[in-house]
C-alpha cells in the first residue's frame, strides 16, 4: 500500500477527529486521577500522602467544602464530571444526590463486610440510612456525633441542661446569654425541637405557628450569630456568651483537646420525638456518578477504613470526631486518653441513645422561609 | 476613507468586545435567566413564571434590601467625611509622604478582607487585645462592642476606605490652586472655597469615590457576619442562603437581580453626572 500526501493527511484528520466523535475511547480510564469532594479531614496530608504512596503516579486531589449544600451546588452545576468521590451528611446523600443520580451504588460485596466491625450503632444491623429506599448502599458511613447544643458547664451544669433540654433557650433568664451556629438545615431541626415539633415529619398550620413563635423568640435572645464555630467556642470560652444553639461534639471537641473541658456538648434528656430530644449526625462517602469514574474511588473508600486511617479522618486538623469503625478494637486503640475525652466518648453511647437520626426535614422549604423572614427581624 | 477606518476599528475590537461580553455579561445573564425560572428548579429548560420575585417581594426581603442599602449610604458618608483631610494632605500637602501613605493603605489590600475582620474581632471582643489588657491593669471589664450595628458600619468604613481615598485625593488634585488663592484674594470664607471651589472641582473625583465604595458596601457581608454577629442580615447574606441552605436558585438569583437593578441604576445615574474624561486628566 502506498501512502500519499492526500491519504496520509485524511488518515490524520480522521485520527484526530476521532476523539471528538468517541469521547470515550479517547480518554483513557482515570487510573491516574482521583478527585474527592469532602468535609475537613479527608483533604489532609495524614489522609491523602499514604494513598499517594500506594499509588504513585495517580493524582490525588481532595477539596474541602463549608457546607452540605455548597458541595451539592458543585455537582448540580456540572462538576459531576470533576469529582469522583463525596463526602456529606448522609440525609442530602438520601434525599437529594441519590434521587437526582449524582451519586451512585458502591458494591455490596465488596463494602459490606467493612459494616462488622464497626460499633453497634452502625454495624449490627448494618446503618439503615446508608441505604437508599431501593435498598442500594450509596456511601460508607465514618464519622459521626451526637449534635445538639453546647454549654460552659461553669455557667450551666451539665445536668441542669440536659434536663432543661431545649427549653434552656426560651427560659428569659437566658435573653442575651446565647449564641446561635447558623448552620440553618441544623436550626430548622432544632428550632422544630425547642417547640415540641417532629421536624422529620409534615407538620400542620397549628405546627408551623408554633415554629415561627420559638424561631422568633430565640432569634431575638441571642447575643450573637455566626456560621463559625471557632468564634462560636471563642464566645462561649471569654464569657461573652454561656451556650450556644445548635452544636455538638463536632464543634465543641477542639476546644475540649485544648484542655478547656468546660465546654461541653449536651444532649436532652428527652423531647418531643418518641421521647427523644437530641439529634445525631453521620456523614456518607458516596461514589459520584461520575461519566469518566476513576477506579481510584472505590479504592480509596476501602483505604479509608484502616485503623491509622480512620483516626486520621476522625481527628483532622480542626474538628474532632468519633468514628463508626472505634467498633474495631484496633481502631479505637489509635485515641488516647485526652482524645477520647474531647470527643466526650465516656457519655457517647448515652447521648447517641438520647438522639433520633438526622434526616431529612420534611416541609424543608415552608420551615426555610419561616427561619429566615424570622431572622431577618 | 474615514468609514473603512470605522469599520477596520470596529473589527479590532470585535474579539475584545466579545471576550467582555462572554466573561461580564454572561453570568448576569445567566442569572438573570434563573431568577425568571420556578422555584427550587436547577435547569433553564423550565417555562419562566416569575414566581421568585413574588416571594421576594411577599416576604419581607425588602427589608435586608433597606438595611444593606442604609448601611453602603451610611459607610460612604462617613468616609466621605473621613477620607477628604487624608486626601486633601494626600494631593496638596504631603508631598513625597504621599508615597508612603499610599503603600501604607495599598499594602492592608494584601491580606484578605476576613482575615483583616478577625483581627478586629480579636481586638475588640471580651478577653481580646483592649477589653483583655484593660481588665488586666485594672480590674474593670466591659462588654465587647461587637455584635451591633455601629460595628457593622465601622467594618464597612475600615475594609472600604483606599476606594473612597484615592478617587478622592485624585478628584482633589485636580483642584487648581490658583483658583483657590484668586478666590481668597476676592475676599473668599474658607467655607465658601470649599463649597464654591473645591467640592465642585473635586466631584468627579466625589462621585467615582461614593459610587465604588458604595456599590462595594451594598454588596457586602463579612461585616455584618464576623463583626456584627449577624445583628443584621444583609441582602448579599441573604442571596448566599437561598442559594445554599435554601437550594433555591431561582429565588437566590432574583434577590441579586433586585440589588443589580438597584445598584446598576444609580450607577448608571452616577456615571451620567461625573465628567470622567475631566477625571482622567483629558480635556474635551
Amino acid at each position: 500500500m502506498t501512502i500519499s500526501r492526500r491519504s496520509f493527511t485524511l488518515g490524520m484528520g480522521a485520527l484526530g477527529a476521532a476523539p471528538l466523535l468517541r469521547p470515550g475511547l479517547a480518554r483513557a480510564a482515570r487510573t491516574d486521577e482521583l478527585n474527592i469532594l469532602c468535609w475537613e479531614g479527608y483533604n489532609t496530608d495524614d489522609v491523602l500522602g499514604p494513598f499517594r504512596d500506594l499509588n504513585p503516579g495517580a493524582t490525588v486531589r481532595a477539596e474541602s467544602g463549608t457546607s452540605d449544600p455548597d458541595m451539592i451546588n458543585k455537582l448540580r452545576a456540572g462538576e459531576v464530571k470533576v469529582w469522583d468521590l463525596i463526602n456529606l451528611n448522609q440525609p442530602w446523600a438520601r434525599g437529594m444526590l441519590y434521587p437526582e443520580g449524582l451519586i451512585k451504588p458502591l458494591d455490596k460485596e465488596r463494602f459490606m463486610p467493612f459494616f462488622e466491625k464497626m460499633t453497634p450503632e452502625y454495624g449490627s444491623p448494618p446503618y439503615p440510612l446508608a441505604f437508599a429506599e431501593d435498598g442500594e448502599l450509596i456511601g460508607m458511613p465514618q464519622r459521626y456525633g451526637p449534635f445538639s447544643f453546647v454549654v460552659n458547664t461553669d455557667k450551666i451544669s451539665r445536668a441542669t441542661a440536659e434536663e432543661q433540654g431545649w427549653k434552656l433557650f426560651l427560659d428569659p433568664a437566658m435573653a442575651g446569654r446565647y449564641g446561635i451556629l447558623t448552620y440553618d438545615n441544623w436550626n430548622l431541626i432544632h428550632m422544630c425541637l425547642t417547640a415540641d415539633l417532629n421536624p422529620f415529619k409534615p407538620l400542620d398550620e397549628a405546627g408551623f405557628a408554633a415554629f415561627g413563635d420559638v424561631a422568633a423568640q430565640i432569634f431575638a435572645g441571642s447575643k450573637l450569630m455566626s456560621d463559625d464555630l471557632v468564634a462560636m467556642n471563642t464566645a462561649l470560652i471569654n464569657g461573652e456568651i454561656d451556650a450556644y444553639f445548635t452544636g455538638g461534639t463536632y464543634t465543641a471537641s477542639p476546644a475540649r483537646l485544648d484542655g478547656l473541658t468546660n465546654i461541653r456538648g449536651i444532649t436532652p434528656a428527652s423531647g418531643p420525638i418518641d421521647g427523644k430530644g437530641g439529634v445525631v449526625w453521620a456523614e456518607l462517602t458516596s461514589l459520584v456518578n461520575n461519566p469518566d469514574p476513576s477506579p481510584l474511588a472505590p479504592d480509596f473508600l476501602e483505604f479509608v477504613q484502616q485503623p491509622e486511617i480512620c483516626k486520621a479522618v476522625g481527628f483532622a486538623e480542626g474538628t474532632y470526631n468519633p468514628v463508626a469503625q472505634m467498633g474495631d478494637p484496633e481502631v479505637f486503640a489509635q485515641w488516647d486518653e485526652d482524645e477520647l475525652d474531647a470527643i466526650q466518648w465516656d457519655t457517647l453511647e448515652e447521648e447517641s441513645a438520647n438522639s433520633v437520626e438526622y434526616d431529612s426535614v420534611a416541609d424543608y422549604d415552608k420551615l426555610m422561609e419561616i427561619y429566615t423572614s424570622a431572622r431577618r427581624g | 476613507m474615514r468609514q473603512r477606518e470605522r469599520q477596520l476599528g470596529a473589527l479590532y475590537a470585535l474579539p475584545l468586545g466579545l471576550f467582555l461580553g462572554l466573561t461580564f455579561l454572561a453570568p448576569i445573564l445567566l442569572v438573570a435567566l434563573f431568577s425568571i425560572m420556578p422555584e427550587k428548579v436547577f435547569e433553564l429548560t423550565h417555562m419562566p413564571d416569575f414566581s421568585a420575585y413574588r416571594v421576594v417581594l411577599a416576604q419581607g426581603y425588602w427589608k435586608s434590601v433597606a438595611w444593606s442599602l442604609f448601611l453602603a449610604a451610611l459607610a460612604t458618608a462617613i468616609l466621605l467625611v473621613v477620607c477628604w483631610p487624608l486626601a486633601y494632605a494626600m494631593a496638596k500637602v504631603f508631598k513625597r509622604f504621599t508615597l508612603v501613605l499610599t503603600i501604607g493603605v495599598v499594602m492592608t489590600l494584601f491580606v484578605s478582607e476576613n482575615i483583616r475582620l478577625f483581627g478586629w474581632v480579636l481586638t475588640l471582643m471580651k478577653g481580646g487585645l483592649i477589653e483583655g489588657y484593660f481588665r488586666h491593669w485594672t480590674g474593670i471589664g466591659f462588654d465587647a462592642p461587637l455584635y451591633n450595628v455601629p460595628v457593622i458600619v465601622f467594618g464597612l468604613v475600615y475594609v472600604y476606605l483606599p476606594f473612597m481615598l484615592f478617587p478622592l485625593a485624585q478628584g482633589i488634585s485636580m483642584v487648581p490652586d490658583d483658583a483657590r488663592q484668586a478666590a481668597f484674594d476676592l475676599g473668599a470664607t474658607r467655607w465658601q472655597i470649599l463649597r464654591e471651589i473645591e467640592l465642585p472641582l473635586a466631584m468627579p473625583g466625589i462621585m467615582v469615590g461614593s459610587l465604588l465604595t458604595f456599590v462595594l458596601a451594598a454588596g457586602a457581608m463579612a461585616e455584618s457576619k464576623l463583626l456584627g454577629g449577624r445583628a443584621v442580615i444583609t441582602i448579599a447574606d441573604e442571596v448566599q442562603t437561598a442559594f445554599t441552605y435554601g437550594q433555591n436558585w431561582p429565588l437566590g438569583s432574583a434577590l441579586a437581580m433586585v440589588l443589580i437593578a438597584i445598584i446598576g441604576s444609580l450607577a448608571i445615574w452616577a456615571i451620567s453626572k461625573a465628567d470622567l474624561d475631566a477625571m482622567m486628566g483629558r480635556k474635551s
